[in-house]
């Protein structure tokens, strides 16, 4: 544990920024809308920024991509293949505990089981992570409920936790203890284990009703749709709220569902895309021959709820899909965020 | 920071967004969280406008036909060529002449191009493409109140306390604002839907009234004919604030209540109830969708009446709203668009408007509106020769024979459209993100939506290629931008007097009227200091309610899917939406009519048989769909396959003129 004076903790920043393309919380002028997105240079970032609307998971796993190209030569047979890799260094800073859980679930699916996704994993090695504490909760946030915030546990290189007049320094790697190093950072007391721990149970404490009181609710909900004891009306009722959009699921930090399409272009060349996708549409489960095994709006809903909070599901992230951001609740153009879904099975388990 | 905000332009609700602009080009799209009309959401559309954006079935240069194959050539010579072959026409222009708007255009573009056929190519004969019931929608509202547009508006249907849906699947066609109406639901308020069809917003709403197909107009009748008998109305307000409510209710004797039930399905009980709740609740608006699947002139009147007597037509929360299915359709016609209009609604034959124009322009402009393209092209003798079309939204070509037999047709468009195999020269305007503009949604909010990439190929944004058309007529237009344009429509229209690039700039758009009175705009009609009074639409009091027969059993509704809007000519350009849409055609190669499952016992077929439907004016073959969103007896088609349309739909225009939402009697049988 380290401690950096308020004012030099962009420093941290600077020093990544010679060897990384640096990423953080970007205020956009106009709006007042936060994005994790890239920057020119540290001034841009803002620690103390919302969490922002969209999920860092787009650096990893963007919102369309090529990942390959290819050309066909008609007369000779011949086909030229061109994969398509990301080799860019990618510095994460002041990324929210909730996201970074939400990446390790795509790390889970994407280079954590048989098949590794090496597209994925292109962008993801070469890169560091400094995640930042809430030291307050946000609006609709309830990662208190889904055990991934307010702090982080695992998988960053450095953590930032803001205390009176430092950023307390969390250490999670060799590569994050080099950087300490290369900084020369000053050793944090022993005192300031309990210091941290005071900010964080102050944040826990600050959390809407909604969360807090929710926050046993999911695991008796994560209960009920892994042994499928919601009742089929109450799919029905979230069913029909669904517009069809995939918001919830551009959004979510975890959800790691894509599409492959091959653009073909004028000069006879083809451009592979992927690009995010979502089993709320119903070409998404679409198979050959005519049969979708959800084809009723209800069942490709209650396909998503499972994914965040079946414990089947639970097994391949080793933790509940759902990192608890929020995000799903404020784009849903019906009432169907996850956090409402919870209180509408509730509802059926207490009537 | 990658993220450029600006404007959804795919439909009439006008969502805030944000697109990712990578190397000058885009690469993703996100929803933008504090937009008053979206407030951080988008539809499936709007999610994937990046991926429309991105293509490259763009028009690159400028083309002319040459021996029967259109060859690249320079903005100069295209635009020679055409001004060569539109003088031909000069001296009877009022009849060989013709212009087709573009809803999807900017207000700035429409206003140029209704300029260019007005005052360089002297005809009057401009028609809105695309659309086929925004007009009467707006000719009611301004007969009424003097407003061509939506009363109401979106920011306040959460704080409204009763929606009246009349037909259209909003969820579907509208889906934020379809999002706004069921929030307010959920949040207390009553929503009511008119709907043969158990659409996503019926099963939202809090009272569904399932009416037998054609019986929309009688229902609202019947609302009104109980509200008039139960004396339910401010009788004092009426008398002071409206007038011909005398006409309305002779219209009304027509109706006989005991037989109600009998036509719509739907019992006294509950209509009266409804009656009751929507002139007690404090505030209630009404909502009705344009196009083909939209409402006909007389039962918009219903509406918009029934609402004026209940007194809620303006005020507070309170409103009757058309909405608009593509982004610019109440712009273009804000900009004058149409055979009788100029700009805001003033009348081209209106003697001091058109002084107005004649000195700003500095021309002479005929005072005879015009005549609608479609009327002349339906018109063998009309005389039409030559045609100038703006960026054609569908993938159907209505009339196209006709228009294959016309001398000339030049197309001004973005993207590549099978209207390009009909036009003798092609030229390109920049798109909607490449260029600055105003588009004006289905609430009458002007929104500024800024240029945020170069345009392909260099191709030229309309304030430049529009009066590099009328330079070649000697006649010099002075812009340098699109602001220049809107300053312009600005000083001759009443409505967007107000209205300057600085103000859009600071927020998110300005709700016209804007002027000295109201300097930010309005956000709704203003009822109490309104001091005209309100008409009450004219109305047949004729009740004709199509019945099926022995000969054709079934009454046919149609009306537009939200993957395969306009016969997916703007959704072919993307993969996910064009993904849904290729999921449905594998499972309904031939497209679908949704009939309930004793209908199809009956008939004795299965979920995706190939069925025959027949009507007195054609037929087709397509799929069986068994849903239980319609009744026994009832037929609904989502058209989106163009055999569909070319070859049935479109034989009924007899029907779709009719109105009554355009129910068809048919037969269906199994092949």
């Amino acid at each position: 544990m380290y401690l950096i004076e308020k004012d030099k903790v962009m420093t941290i920043a600077d020093e990544l920024a010679k060897d990384y393309e640096l990423f953080g919380p970007v205020v956009e002028k106009g709006t007042g809308q936060v994005f994790f997105n890239r920057v020119a240079n540290s001034g841009e970032i803002n620690l103390r920024a919302e969490i922002p609307t969209l999920p860092p998971k787009a650096t990893v796993f963007p919102q369309i991509e090529t990942i390959m190209k290819y050309r066909y030569d008609k007369d000779t047979k011949d086909v030229l293949i061109d994969p398509v890799f990301s080799d860019r260094k990618k510095a994460l800073f002041g990324l929210r505990p909730c996201d970074l859980e939400g990446m390790i679930c795509l790390d889970r699916f994407f280079i954590g089981q048989e098949f590794v996704d090496e597209v994925y994993l292109e962008h993801r090695k070469r890169m560091f992570v400094v995640t930042n504490t809430c030291v307050a909760p946000f609006k609709q946030c309830f990662c208190v409920c889904t055990d991934s915030g307010p702090d982080a546990h695992e998988g960053f290189d450095l953590n930032l936790t803001e205390a009176e007049e430092y950023f307390i320094v969390d250490v999670g790697s060799e590569k994050g203890a080099a950087l300490v190093d290369r900084l020369g950072l000053k050793k944090a007391g022993d005192e300031y284990r309990k210091i941290k721990k005071e900010i964080v149970d102050k944040s826990i404490s600050l959390f809407e009703e909604i969360a807090t009181d929710n926050k046993a609710w999911i695991s008796r909900v994560m209960n009920r749709i892994t042994t499928g004891f919601i009742k089929e009306e109450v799919w029905e009722y979230i069913g029909n709220q669904c517009f069809e959009c995939g918001a919830c699921s551009f959004v979510c930090p975890s959800c790691s569902c894509f599409n492959i399409e091959d653009h073909n272009k004028f000069d006879q060349s083809t451009d592979r895309l992927r690009s995010w996708d979502s089993c709320s549409f119903e070409g998404y489960s679409n198979m050959a021959g005519d049969h979708n095994p959800r084809k009723p709006v209800e069942d490709r809903r209650n396909k998503r709820f499972f994914c965040k909070l079946s414990y089947s599901q639970s097994k391949k992230y080793l933790r509940p899909g759902c990192v608890g951001c929020g995000r799903c609740q404020w784009v849903c153009p019906g009432d169907i965020g996850l956090p409402n879904v919870v209180t509408y099975i509730r509802k059926e388990i207490t009537e | 920071m990658d993220y450029m905000s600006g404007l959804c332009t795919f439909c009439g609700t006008g969502c805030g967004n944000f697109l990712k602009i990578t190397d000058g080009k885009v690469s993703g799209v996100f929803p933008m969280k504090n937009h008053p009309v979206s407030k951080g959401r988008l539809c499936v559309r709007g999610w994937h406008i990046h991926e429309l954006l991105m293509t490259d079935q763009r028009i690159g240069s400028p083309m002319i036909r040459k021996d029967g194959k259109l060859k690249e050539v320079t903005y100069d010579e295209a635009l020679d060529f055409m001004f060569e072959k539109m003088s031909r026409y000069k001296e009877d222009a009022s009849t060989s002449t013709g212009f087709l708007a573009s809803p999807r255009s900017s207000n700035e573009d429409n206003y140029l191009f209704m300029k260019l056929a007005r005052a360089v190519f002297k005809t009057n004969n401009i028609t809105m493409d695309s659309e086929s019931g925004h007009r009467s929608s707006l000719d009611v509202l301004y007969n009424g109140t003097g407003m061509a547009g939506m009363t109401g508006s979106i920011s306040s249907i959460s704080k409204t306390r009763f929606i009246l849906v009349v037909g259209s699947d909003v969820t579907r066609m509208n889906p934020i604002i379809g999002s706004e109406i069921h929030m307010a639901q959920m949040a207390g308020a009553k929503v009511v839907t008119i709907c043969s069809r158990s659409s996503q917003i019926a099963k939202l709403s809090t009272s569904h009234f399932q009416i037998k197909p054609g019986s929309k107009k009688i229902l609202l009748g019947a609302l009104a004919k109980i509200i008039m008998e139960e004396k339910l109305y401010n009788a004092q307000w009426i008398k002071d604030k409206s007038r011909g409510l005398e006409l309305f209710a002779d219209s009304l004797n027509n109706i006989d209540l005991k037989e109600i039930e009998g036509i719509t399905g739907i019992d006294y009980n509950s209509i009266a109830a409804i009656a009751g709740e929507l002139c007690l609740s404090e505030s209630a608006m009404a909502f009705w969708s344009t196009g083909i699947s939209g409402l006909d002139k007389e039962t918009v009147s219903y509406i918009y009446n029934l609402f004026l007597l209940a007194g809620k037509v303006g005020g507070e929360h309170c409103g009757v709203n058309p909405l608009t299915g593509i982004t610019n359709l109440q712009g273009g016609y804000d900009m004058g668009a149409a055979p009788d209009l100029l700009t805001g609604f003033q009348k081209i034959d209106d003697p001091s408007v058109l002084q107005k124009f004649n000195s700003a322009w500095k021309t002479e402009l005929s005072p005879t509106p015009g005549k609608d393209i479609y009327d002349l092209l339906g018109d063998p003798s009309s005389g039409l020769k030559a045609l100038v079309v703006a960026d054609h939204d569908e993938g159907i070509i209505r009339y196209k024979k006709e228009i294959e037999k016309l001398e000339f047709v030049a197309y001004i468009g973005t993207y590549l459209n099978p209207f390009m195999d009909l036009a003798d020269v092609v030229i390109p305007v920049a798109g909607s993100i490449e260029n600055d503009g105003t588009y004006t949604n289905t609430e009458r909010r002007v929104q500024l939506s800024r240029k945020r990439v170069e345009p392909f190929n260099d191709v030229y944004p309309g304030w430049k290629l529009f009066p590099m058309i009328a330079k070649k007529a000697s006649t010099n237009w002075d812009y340098s931008s699109s602001e220049d344009v809107l300053k312009e429509i600005a000083s001759l229209t009443p409505s967007y007097s107000g209205i300057t690039w600085e103000k859009l700039e600071k927020n998110f758009g300005i709700k016209w009227p804007c002027n000295e009175k109201n300097p930010e705009g309005c956000e709704v009609f203003d009822c109490a200091s309104n001091k005209e009074v309100f008409s009450f639409a004219p109305v047949s009091g004729a009740f004709k309610i199509p019945a099926p027969s022995s000969g054709y059993p079934f009454l046919l509704i149609t009306a537009q899917g939200e993957h395969f809007w306009h016969q997916n000519n703007i959704m072919k350009n993307t993969y996910i939406p064009q993904r849904e849409y290729r999921a449905t055609l594998l499972l309904y190669p031939n497209g679908y009519v949704e009939i309930c499952k004793a209908d199809a016992d009956a008939l004795k077929v299965r979920d995706k048989w190939t069925v025959k439907i027949s009507s007195a004016h054609g037929s087709m073959n397509v799929d069986v769909k068994v849903s239980e969103d319609v009744k026994p007896g009832t037929a609904y088609i989502p058209y989106f396959i163009r055999e569909m349309i070319t070859e049935f739909l479109l034989e009924h225009k007899q029907d779709f003129q009719k109105g009554e939402d355009a129910i068809i009697p048919i037969r269906i049988e199994g092949v």
